[in-house]
């Protein structure tokens, strides 16, 4: 008997040994273990068995039995084990396929910096207003101190719906609204979209204005200064400077140009700026006390700036746009490079 | 205005370069557009003689020349038949021509050519900008003209000139001798004053004339003088010269006096032959309605009774600060000339220049406004020119028909003020001394300060415009940056439109969509593009009175036509996919012609081709958007838009209300915008149709802890029915668990049946406080069917 318990240890062992999968490990235990196993076989068999001799047969099966089951339970961990490892093998990926995500899409230009120059004014106490595009002549012009039949309106090519309505050529015409609406203190910026009759190489019929306006007691041409080198430092660089020059607007005066040290160069001079040194970006002054006036605003005892700009021109600045058409021709290949 | 330095120098010392004095003019308010060297449109083109010629040995039309050009001599192979002893023009090696033609030393048919004969082409002239020099011809000079000399420089063109842009503002700088006064403050020397000094010679001008004004409005002032005898010549070598330079022809002496006025003093002034003043008067009246009058460049102008004309007694003879009449003009033998001097209003000449499409150097000049002291020093400045080139005798006595008008404007005004408006120091002294530089006088009255201020000045009406001369003369370098010292602390911050607009975009670029931008005025064809029915709203466009081109020409009612061009340019451009959007306003008139502003209506519209792109696709971004703007009760519609694929378009409703459309751009419209290799999807809905409740922060709702319970249920319906009529039936059944559910399959199929299809939709089920139970989710999946069953005719398949 202690013979047999050997041969089927042996037999057992061996065929566990040799199994290699999972299955096979199973059909090992149903030949052992199983309900009509050869070790279960055995149990049944201890009838047989001479009743004093039980208790020591009995152990030995069970010996056999856990020798068997041991063995298997550590087979089948290893089978398992590296079942599990070439599994993970063989789903194995090439990790720099693309993605399939949806990928980003891209704000335009104009959009990205209309959105930065807002957010560098309502730091300074700004809120934003946005009247129509399609304007009377009375706010585009006549409320900012520009007459009919004045030689002022040559400064703008102007396209006219009718002899009283404007596409409007200055975003000025909102501050008009506002100061006709509001008493001061007032602080406001007006991004949007103008119209000149004006279509070439350099020029858009079509072009984005920024424009600022602050009317209160006490606002100096020093304020002026301040907002926009403030502006200047924020959007271009901590190093650029400021530079003011005489000019006229009708509805400011005094009235400056004002240039900004060349942000390709730093003021050593370059072909963007054409060596000087400065780049002219906006227009400026203190607001003309006649248009405060006309607007019913108290011109005695209020005073105030007001500032426009391109943003079109900022953009093209900033992201070293060489022709300002691109930026309404919307190529593809050229949206997708402002991520 | 284009300044040549030679001809300021007649009034002001300048002896600094060129270069320098246009910054000094920028700085105190010139901006100088352009220094215009004469002598550099073509260089190294120098005076030289030929001293000897000989045949070419090797070409029977080439000539081998050797010619002295004061610092050597040089040999030039040429084809023009030149003998020795002439004085003409040589470009040397490394020249270049006005052209740009860059001139070489070589061999010309194995002769040495070390430069090239020049004519008026190559040094950019014409026959009419020179004295004496022939069209086709190479440029000749006199004996004796310094060899070596640049030959622009020999033909007189040796000026500097700069090109300055006066503002608006300062009319009275545009003239020579007006800027002058202007470079000497920037010099900070003296202005010397034009010489006005001529003898009379008998006689009276009211014999000759008389003047009457009817309009003095119009015509504040009209000063008129005669000269007989008059003796028509060319103008002398300097007037010529002086005029060429700043782009003037040449005519005759009075002619050309009367332009030299103009672009020296700024005072237009016009030249009558006495014989056309009949009556011997000159009536400045408006015209009557219809009259009509032939000017000058010989076409007939209808008038009307705003425009001012200058009559003689019988009819009008010009149209006043324009253009004489077609006979006006100065001829061989006019023997007798009436000089008008006269100010004419700014806004009129202006209206009735462009009405009549009449344009000239006068009424340019008369547009942005001729002060009161002009047109005497004018007059006497051509008087002057006369008696000093013997143009005519002059006769005894001026006419001056003027308004009464201000001589002075005083402006009182304190530092204090000056100090408030520019927020820097303003030393009295130096205050006193600027003002006084630029004309103006100041008188102290103790506490206040009094700028009195001249005629020609009549920009300067305030204190801002005194705060302005100071500071311009004084420098900004003075004022110091300060960020609202004195005023107020104002909140600032961006309001609601605002930030929905940001989300809007945001959300767009989240779902892959790029931002375009597109112009806001497209050609009148849209609609036909876009097959819009004939009483389509969207026809109604407002037109531009003056557009660029047809292309552009009315406001857009809609983004769809951008949209869909801005699709075509990247197909035709070889881009193989583009997902776009924009936000932007169209333009909606409430009646046409325009009485009132139109609405003007934010819109946003998708557009989007290639690859992996369907309907869905744009869909999704549009249900994105939506639950962006937290709109919930939203429809699609099957849509009828006259340009969307019939069985691809949907209307799309919030709240009710039509936001807007999506859908498969039909292709026969798609070709029309010239895409035949793409499928083309468009969407575009009204902002404010959607964003009701775009900024709202909803509480948060409480949420399930127990298992979520699924069911499947597979029916058939008809062909014609939506899953959301579906989805809409189940999420109105007696379903009190139901918290969501999904079409997720459909099957079309022979067993299924010709016009039906299988719709398999997914529910789940959960509740607040428990697991619900199998008979609970049984009883509700009962309800939800027969709904089905009842509302949209499903059968269990």
């Amino acid at each position: 008997m202690k013979e047999k318990l050997d041969n089927i240890k042996a037999a057992a062992l061996r065929e566990i040994e040799l199994a290699s999968t999972t299955a096979e490990l199973n059909n090992v235990r149903v030949k052992y273990l199983g309900k009509s196993g050869e070790i279960s076989l055995l149990m049944r068999d201890m009838a047989t068995v001479a009743k004093e001799d039980r208790p020591a047969m009995g152990k030995l099966v069970n010996e056999l039995r856990n020798a068997v089951e041991g063995t298997l339970i550590a087979k089948t961990e290893q089978i398992a084990e590296l079942e599990k490892q070439a599994r993970l093998k063989a789903e194995a990926i090439d990790i720099t396929l693309p993605s399939s995500a949806q990928r980003l899409g891209s704000l335009h230009p104009l959009t990205a910096i209309r959105r930065e120059l807002i957010d560098i004014f309502t730091g300074m106490g700004f809120t934003v207003a946005d009247g129509p595009e399609i304007e009377s002549d009375l706010f585009n012009f006549q409320l900012l101190n520009i007459p009919k039949d004045h030689p002022s309106r040559d400064m703008q090519d102007t396209f006219y719906v009718n002899d009283n309505i404007v596409l409007r050529t200055q975003t000025s015409a909102v501050q008009a609204r506002i100061m006709t609406n509001a008493q001061p203190p007032i602080r406001v910026v007006s991004p949007g979209k103008v119209y000149r009759s004006d279509d070439d190489a350099s020029h858009s019929p079509i072009f984005n204005q920024f424009e600022g306006l602050a009317v209160d007691e006490h606002i100096t041409m020093g304020d002026l200064q301040g907002c926009l080198t403030t502006f200047a430092k924020k959007i271009f660089s901590e190093d650029t400077k400021v530079r003011l020059r005489p000019s006229y607007f009708p509805f400011t005066e005094p009235s400056v140009e004002v240039d900004v040290t060349c942000s390709m160069c730093h003021g050593k001079g370059c072909r963007v700026c054409k060596g000087t040194g400065w780049v002219e970006i906006l227009g400026a002054g203190i607001v003309n006390p006649a248009v405060l006036d006309m607007c019913g605003i108290d011109s005695k005892k209020y005073s105030g700036f007001a500032f426009g700009f391109g943003i079109d021109r900022i953009a093209m600045i900033k992201y070293g746009i060489p022709n300002i058409k691109l930026l309404y021709e919307n190529d593809v290949r050229f949206l997708a490079q402002f991520n | 205005m284009l300044a040549p330095i030679s001809w300021l120098k007649d009034y002001v010392d300048i002896n600094v370069s060129p270069e320098t004095l246009a910054k000094k003019l920028v700085g105190i308010g010139f901006e100088v557009e352009d220094i215009i060297y004469q002598n550099k449109k073509a260089t190294s083109v120098v005076v030289g003689k030929i001293i000897n010629v000989e045949k070419h040995p090797n070409a029977d039309r080439l000539r081998v020349t050797q010619i002295d050009i004061g610092s050597g001599v040089i040999q030039v192979v040429t084809n023009v038949p030149v003998e020795g002893g002439e004085t003409i023009a040589v470009a040397l090696d490394g020249a270049v021509l006005a052209d740009g033609h860059a001139i070489k030393r070589g061999e010309l048919r194995g002769v040495l050519s070390e430069g090239m004969l020049c004519g008026l082409e190559e040094v950019g002239l014409s026959a009419e900008e020179t004295d004496g020099q022939k069209a086709g011809d190479i440029l000749r000079f006199e004996e004796g003209t310094p060899l070596g000399t640049n030959a622009l420089d020999a033909l007189g063109y040796d000026d500097v000139i700069l090109d300055v842009a006066i503002t608006a503002n300062r009319p009275d700088c545009n003239g020579i001798y007006k800027l002058a006064k202007e470079v000497a403050v920037a010099l900070s020397t003296e202005c010397r004053d034009p010489h006005i000094g001529y003898k009379t010679a008998g006689g009276d001008v009211n014999d000759v004339v008389s003047v009457e004004v009817k309009n003095s409005d119009l015509c504040p002032r009209y000063m008129a003088a005669a000269v007989k005898n008059i003796r028509i010549a060319p103008s002398s070598k300097l007037i010529q010269k002086r005029l060429r330079a700043v782009g003037i022809r040449p005519i005759n002496n009075i002619v050309d006096i009367t332009n030299y006025v103009l672009t020296e003093i700024g005072q237009p002034m016009h030249s009558f032959d006495r014989r056309e003043l009949g009556g011997d008067k000159i009536l400045v009246r408006t015209a009557a309605v219809g009259e009509s009058i032939v000017t000058l460049d010989g076409k007939k102008n209808t008038l009307n009774d705003s425009m001012l004309v200058i009559c003689d007694a019988y009819r009008p003879v010009a149209v006043a600060g324009i253009m004489g009449g077609e006979d006006s003009g100065i001829k061989a033998d006019t023997s007798e000339v009436v000089f008008e001097s006269a100010k004419f209003a700014r806004d009129n000449i202006r209206r009735t220049s462009r009405a009549l499409n009449l344009r000239s150097d006068s009424s340019a000049r008369f547009e942005k406004g001729v002060d009161f002291a002009s047109q005497e020093l004018g007059l006497k400045r051509a008087l002057t020119l006369v008696y000093e080139c013997g143009a005519g005798d002059i006769v005894d006595g001026v006419i001056d028909v003027a308004v009464d008008y201000a001589k002075v404007r005083e402006i009182p005004f304190t530092i204090k003020k000056l100090r408030d408006i520019l927020g820097c120091n303003v030393p009295k002294a130096r205050l006193i001394n600027i003002l006084q530089k630029l004309g103006i006088a100041v008188r102290d009255e103790g506490g206040s300060l009094v700028a009195v201020v001249k005629e020609d000045r009549e920009d300067i009406v305030g204190v801002n415009d005194i705060a302005e001369e100071f500071i311009r003369v004084y420098g900004y370098r003075h004022i110091k940056p300060t960020l609202f010292e004195y005023a107020a602390l104002t909140e600032g911050g961006v309001p609601d439109g605002v930030k929905v607009i940001d989300k809007i975009k945001d959300t767009l670029c989240a779902c892959g969509l790029r931002e375009a931008v597109t112009y806001s005025f497209t050609s009148p064809q849209f609609a036909d593009k876009l097959r819009l029915p004939a009483d389509d709203d969207r026809r109604a466009a407002v037109k531009l009175m003056n557009p660029i081109g047809e292309a552009l020409s009315v406001m857009r009612t809609t983004l769809a036509h951008s949209m869909l061009e801005t699709l075509a340019y990247n197909v035709t451009h070889f881009v193989s996919e583009a997902a776009l959007f924009e936000v932007a306003r169209v333009y909606l008139p409430h009646s046409l012609p325009l009485e009132e502003l139109p609405e003007e209506r934010e819109k946003i519209a998708i557009g989007a081709y290639g690859e992996g792109v369907d309907y869905f696709v744009v869909k999704g971004a549009v249900e994105n958007l939506l639950d962006a703007m937290n709109a919930t009760d939203v429809k699609y519609v099957r849509s009828a838009e006259p340009f969307l694929h019939p069985g691809r378009g949907a209307d799309i409703y919030v709240n009710g209300v039509k936001a807007g459309y999506i859908g498969e751009v039909h292709p026969d419209v798609a070709k029309d915008y010239g895409v035949d290799n793409f499928r083309l999807y468009i969407a575009e809905l009204f902002a404010d149709c959607i964003t009701a409740d775009a900024l709202e922060r909803r509480k948060v709702a409480p949420f399930t802890r127990f298992p979520v319970a699924e069911r499947d249920l597979a029916v058939v319906v008809d062909e014609e029915v939506f899953a959301s009529d579906m989805t809409d039936a189940a999420s109105k059944a007696k379903a009190k668990d139901l918290v969501g559910l999904k079409v997720f399959d459909t099957y079309r199929g022979e067993q299924i049946g010709e016009g039906k299809k299988s719709v398999a939709i997914r529910f789940y089920f959960a509740n607040l406080e428990r697991t619900l139970t199998d008979v609970e989710i049984n009883q509700q999946m009962d309800a939800i069917l027969s709904a089905l069953k009842r509302k949209v005719g499903a059968k269990i398949r």
